[in-house]
């Protein structure tokens, strides 16, 4: 059902974006952009939502 | 969606805040006009980044369990309505989060979300960034 996970998982955030740096997305206009570049310049705060909603 | 108004105090301190959806391009520029949100909205519709975050796939019990209910009404009705549930886009049982990443690329502070009502408040958010930023 709604793809739900059959037993309870733990979150595993990383201690290094390493990971995260490498991956490139595409933004509301369609744009790339490479995660790594976000912080480049100063911190940044992320944010993972559930859903546009 | 609460977080955008806090963006002019998240630019005092000199950090970026930048959301991420599950969804397209088209997606995440409908979800802006929507809300009215004047922040960088990324598209990832693979899920991609959720799993570098360490984000979890949710049970039943914590996408519709008492707790999560109940936490999410009380929420709801804090906020006169202003936080609610929209349409479901991507995958449902995907649980978001918050991360602070400071500029050499060590995790400041992370929020990652542990049902669906577990989410860290803009207030939060911004203390973290703030402390990273200092």
């Amino acid at each position: 059902m709604l793809g739900v996970a059959k037993e309870r998982q733990r979150t595993r955030p990383p201690d290094r974006a390493d990971a995260l740096a490498e991956i490139t997305l595409l933004d509301h206009e369609g744009r790339k952009v490479r995660l790594g570049d976000l912080w480049k310049d100063g911190p940044v705060a992320l944010v993972w939502l559930r859903h546009y909603g | 969606m609460q977080l955008h108004r806090a963006r002019s105090e998240f630019e005092a301190a000199g950090i970026s805040l930048v959301l991420i959806g599950q969804g397209t391009p088209r997606q995440a520029a409908h979800f802006r006009r929507r809300f009215e949100i004047d922040l960088p909205v990324l598209a990832d519709e693979r899920r991609e980044s959720y799993r570098a975050a360490g984000a979890k796939v949710a049970t039943v019990g914590e996408l519709l369990g008492p707790r999560s209910v109940r936490r999410g009404l009380m929420k709801s009705a804090r906020s006169r309505g202003a936080i609610r549930q929209g349409k479901v886009i991507g995958h449902p049982a995907q649980l978001g989060g918050a991360m602070v990443v400071r500029r050499d690329g060590t995790v400041a502070w992370s929020h990652m979300s542990e049902d669906a009502s577990d989410n860290a408040s803009p207030a939060e958010i911004l203390a973290a960034a703030r402390t990273s930023a200092a």
